[in-house]
């Protein structure tokens, strides 16, 4: 049995509320005003870029806008200025999509790089993220209010890739940078409606890991990459 | 203009100046004042102790009282029972002794009339310069219910903005309570004497002569700390400022002088 | 300890709290430092008391058909491959928890911040376990954890208490050997679970939302180690309140954003999260999910006047801008759950007789009320509760309660009152002591201050002055009579 003791709970809490169970098909949730819809839906897509990258830099995140052809190189300055590799990557055509493949093959020759397997178990995913000093992920979106990547697990891109590694960088095209959570979410939900995403996490990444925990001073990489680089791509 | 003083129990029993204070100035102002005989108090010290059914009486007796006299404004000089009478109609809802909900409908035509001291004279009367002086700094303790309960956050400050020779220094810490809360003082009197100590550096830090509010229970809370410390301030209710070395030629209304800055943050 | 942190009575714990001047000062400072920053995250979305109207009416609704969206949610859990547990009491819940390590052969338990786990004192249950070690992962209860298991005092900075010495001192312990600097200590924190991390074959987790539609969770966390213990381990366990759900993701990411303004005034928590049961292909995340939904004993709050408490989405705002947290800190609330949403949810779930003290503690200045995020009218809850306390329970005895009901009947009578101006200045003349008057103008009608009252009157001069009530004839109805008479115009 994979539900325990729920009828028994469930007929409690009805009879704590005073009102029969099943009540919901008849009583949907409608949102009260369009708050969420509407903030900064007035800026232009170059407005939006410009406060992601103000929101992103407050952070602080690196951030990057770059031509198509600039990204191999930006990437090959990128991890040599964060110490050389290991580098975990992810399995994805998104390198086809970007014209990176040559790139894959030239940082493989002077770098340890390593991939998140789809074929391979959890240890041997794990132990790449683990020692990889840095991580490179591809983002569905980014979002100018505050700041953020968003990013889905998938067989090829593990959750543990974005929070093992030293140091993190995320590839975004620029016509995924949106004003907010609202549309990254509106977007997800409507690819699991349409059964075309099946990812088990989704994380929205806010720069890199911090704490306040000891006398309120912020200090970044408690847990996750200790810095953060976002790179958005001309597209 | 007819006005009716809402006379608070705490200004009735220990500061009868204060009413003074304030009927001299309304009446300075164009109104006539009168005070309802039989009101008393606006029932919080039960209610807010948890006294719930002693204080239908105390607020039937308050409506009664404050219902008698024809009036078109009622004005209070705390913040704190301005702003309970305004939620009388809110919590006369869960009142069992008023089946035919007589005091449901009275309090919400009285609800509807009444007004704290400082924001009757700048939004009602629309006067911005009660033509007063008083040559001090002074620091202004802006009380809770007046700010959150009420909502009222910028009256006083406009008001004393333009007293004649008054330099008002900003309280550090503004947003906290002084430990005042009615019962609360004496039934959690350790904690309020933690809120109130730390309330009475913040205004000795100042470096004001003078505690200026809207609230005398506040005023008597740290008025009362500071005597205990053997601290010198002088504690003045608004009323007592607007009320001081007054020039009638200096009565200014709102639209005579410059806009007010913003309230002070928070 | 789970839900009662003191077996101290009030009082000393109100006096602990005021002696500890370290604990004082560090709250105070981060009061004043996130009220500029919560304030200034609010002014910058816009909109903000329409904010709140949405985040409420999302909560409101969903705890109104809480047994559906329960329903549909561990259906969905269900369908993705996961398990629900339904726990009415905690141990209900321990039991289950601990027997899902035992079936799992788990040995390594990585927990990531949850208010609901400590309720449970999990981890105290699983340090009896011989072959399982127990990780609080966040550094705020990792520093806790090994400072003795010392108890949190605020919901999103469980170490506020705690200065960076005394840190440093917990940290030697480990094998720390540098200086007291937080980010210096932090990276040490880091390496240090980084490796239990690694070896971790149980993540446990709160949750801060469950999306009811889809069945996965969402957890917010700013250091990532919700993350890294949903990640990492081959078992998730997620422990959550039986009210922490949102309709579909699109409301979580409206509480997400209430949330992270409110509770450190941040735009988005560094770390939003949905994850749920693995998928197929994939290869970390939870192969076994379960989910814990706790009663313990919130159901009492549904279809009460304090239904509305169970809106509560634990940002801990209230708490940073309430002037008596900021003077008596968690520790002195004795609840796991400290400053307002404390006082009024404690003796819900704890009783009147373990909290009934609570209520009584706040001033009733309304802070709590003019911050929640979703609306929640804090202090009139507390009022509620007294209520019940006084006038249903008839808890209040003796001459206190003698003398609140000689009010009641004094401040609804007009004679009496009349009687108490007429004779109140003689009433309290016995304990009239000169003393030089150092607090001007206003207490000057006798030139006399009372130092020590009768009665609840002494509660008031314990701690300051009361100035000496003027005599009849100078009384305020007095004067207006006479003032009247005269003609009752005032030049």
């Amino acid at each position: 049995m994979t539900i325990q003791n729920r009828d028994k709970f469930l007929d409690h809490l009805a009879e704590r509320l005073g009102q029969p169970r099943h009540q919901l098909a008849d009583h949907p949730y409608q949102q009260l005003n369009d708050l969420p819809q509407q903030t900064l839906s007035d800026r232009s897509p170059a407005e939006l870029l410009t406060l992601a990258r103000k929101n992103s830099e407050a952070l602080p995140v690196t951030f990057y806008e770059v031509a198509p052809v600039e990204l191999p190189q930006l990437l090959t300055d990128y991890i040599s200025s964060k110490g050389g590799g290991p580098v975990l990557l992810p399995t994805t055509e998104r390198f086809t999509d970007y014209n990176l493949t040559d790139w894959q093959a030239s940082i493989a020759a002077t770098e340890t790089v390593n991939y998140w397997q789809p074929d391979a178990d959890r240890a041997t995913n794990l132990k790449a993220a683990e020692i990889a000093n840095i991580s490179i992920s591809f983002a569905d979106f980014m979002l100018a209010e505050s700041g953020t990547i968003t990013v889905s697990t998938n067989a090829g891109q593990g959750r543990a890739l974005h929070f093992l590694p030293t140091h993190y960088l995320s590839i975004v095209p620029r016509s995924r940078v949106v004003a907010r959570s609202t549309q990254a979410v509106a977007w997800y939900e409507q690819e699991r409606a349409a059964g075309r995403l099946d990812s088990s996490a989704i994380h929205f990444i806010t720069g890199p890991s911090n704490s306040g925990d000891i006398e309120m001073q912020l200090v970044t990489g408690v847990h996750g990459p200790l810095d953060v680089t976002y790179v958005v791509v001309d597209d | 203009m007819k006005v009716s003083i809402y006379t608070t129990c705490m200004m009735d029993l220990m500061f009868p100046q204060v009413g003074k204070d304030m009927v001299e100035v309304l009446e300075r102002l164009g109104c006539t004042v009168d005070v309802p005989e039989n009101q008393i108090c606006c029932g919080q010290p039960t209610f807010n102790s948890g006294y719930v059914e002693a204080s239908w009486p105390v607020m039937h007796n308050q409506i009664d009282a404050l219902s008698s006299i024809d009036c078109d404004y009622i004005v209070c000089p705390a913040g704190s029972c301005t702003a309970i009478l305004k939620e009388y109609p809110d919590l006369l809802v869960d009142d069992p002794t008023d089946p035919t909900g007589q005091y449901m409908a009275q309090a919400k035509i009285l609800s509807a009339k009444v007004y704290e001291f400082s924001q009757f004279i700048w939004r009602v009367l629309g006067i911005a310069d009660c033509g007063a002086e008083l040559n001090t700094i002074a620091t202004y303790h802006r009380s809770c219910h007046m700010t959150r309960l009420l909502g009222e956050r910028e009256t006083p400050f406009w008001l004393l903005e333009n007293v004649k020779n008054l330099e008002v220094r900003q309280l550090e810490g503004i947003q906290y309570c002084c430990g005042f809360g009615g019962t609360f003082s004496v039934k959690e009197h350790e904690i309020s004497e933690l809120m109130v100590t730390s309330k009475v550096e913040n205004i000795e830090a100042t470096g004001a002569e003078v505690l200026v509010s809207c609230d005398p229970g506040c005023l008597m809370n740290i008025g009362g700390r500071f005597n205990r410390l053997g601290k010198p301030i002088k504690i003045m209710h608004i009323a007592e400022v607007l009320n001081h070395n007054v020039d009638e030629s200096r009565i200014r209304k709102v639209s005579e002088v410059p806009a007010p800055a913003a309230a002070p943050f928070p | 300890m789970g839900l009662k942190t003191s077996t101290l009575p009030f009082t000393e714990r109100i006096a602990d709290a005021a002696k500890d001047q370290f604990a004082h000062a560090s709250i105070a400072k981060a009061q004043d430092t996130q009220y500029t920053k919560r304030e200034n995250a609010r002014a910058e979305l816009g909109h903000w008391q329409d904010w709140r109207k949405l985040g409420q009416s999302i909560r409101q609704h969903v705890i109104q058909y809480l047994p559906d969206y329960l329903e549909e949610f561990s259906d969905n859990v269900e369908k993705r491959g996961g398990h629900v547990f339904f726990a009415q009491t905690t141990d209900e819940a321990n039991d289950f928890i601990l027997n899902v390590i035992k079936q799992q052969n788990g040995h390594h338990v990585v927990k990531s911040k949850s208010m609901v786990t400590a309720e449970l004192d999990i981890d105290k249950k699983l340090q009896a376990l011989p072959d399982v070690s127990i990780l609080e992962t966040d550094l705020a209860e990792f520093i806790l954890q090994e400072d003795d298991w010392d108890e949190p005092s605020h919901i999103v900075f469980p170490a506020i208490h705690k200065n960076r010495d005394q840190v440093q001192t917990i940290f030697k312990k480990l094998g720390y050997d540098g200086d007291n600097d937080p980010e210096h200590m932090a990276r040490f924190a880091r390496k240090y679970l980084r490796q239990r991390f690694l070896e971790a074959d149980i993540g446990i987790t709160g949750c801060n939302f469950a999306i009811a539609d889809s069945g996965l969770i969402n957890l917010d966390t700013n250091e990532g180690n919700a993350d890294l213990a949903d990640s990492i381990p081959k078992t998730q366990i997620v422990v959550m309140g039986m009210e922490r759900l949102v309709p579909s993701m699109k409301e979580a990411e409206i509480m997400d954003n209430l949330l992270a303004r409110s509770a450190v005034g941040q735009k988005l928590t560094t770390y939003v999260t949905f994850e749920g049961q693995q998928s197929a292909g994939e290869s970390d995340g939870p192969e076994d999910f379960y989910v814990v939904i706790l009663d313990n004993n919130r159901s009492k709050a549904l279809g009460t006047e304090f239904q509305e408490i169970l809106q509560c989405i634990r940002c801990g705002a209230c708490l940073n801008v309430c002037p008596v947290y900021r003077q008596i800190g968690g520790h002195g609330y004795g609840s796991l759950y400290p400053g307002p949403v404390g006082a009024v949810l404690s003796p819900i779930l704890g009783g009147y007789e373990q909290f009934g003290e609570l209520p009584f503690a706040s001033s009733l200045c309304a802070a709590c009320t003019e911050t929640c995020p979703v609306l929640i009218p804090l202090h009139n809850l507390l009022i509620k509760h007294r209520e019940v306390e006084t006038d249903r329970l008839k808890m209040m005895h003796g001459f206190t309660d003698f003398q609140m009901r000689v009010v009641g009947k004094g401040t609804s009578s007009p004679f009496m009152f009349k009687m108490a101006l007429r004779f109140k200045h003689f009433g309290l003349s016995p304990w009239t002591h000169q003393r030089p008057v150092t607090a001007t103008n206003f207490f000057e009608y006798n030139g006399a201050m009372i130092t020590n009252g009768p009665g609840m009157v002494g509660g008031w001069t314990d701690v300051r002055d009361l100035p000496s009530p003027p005599k009849h004839r100078d009384d305020f109805r007095v004067w207006f009579k006479h003032h009247k008479q005269q003609g009752g115009e005032t030049k």
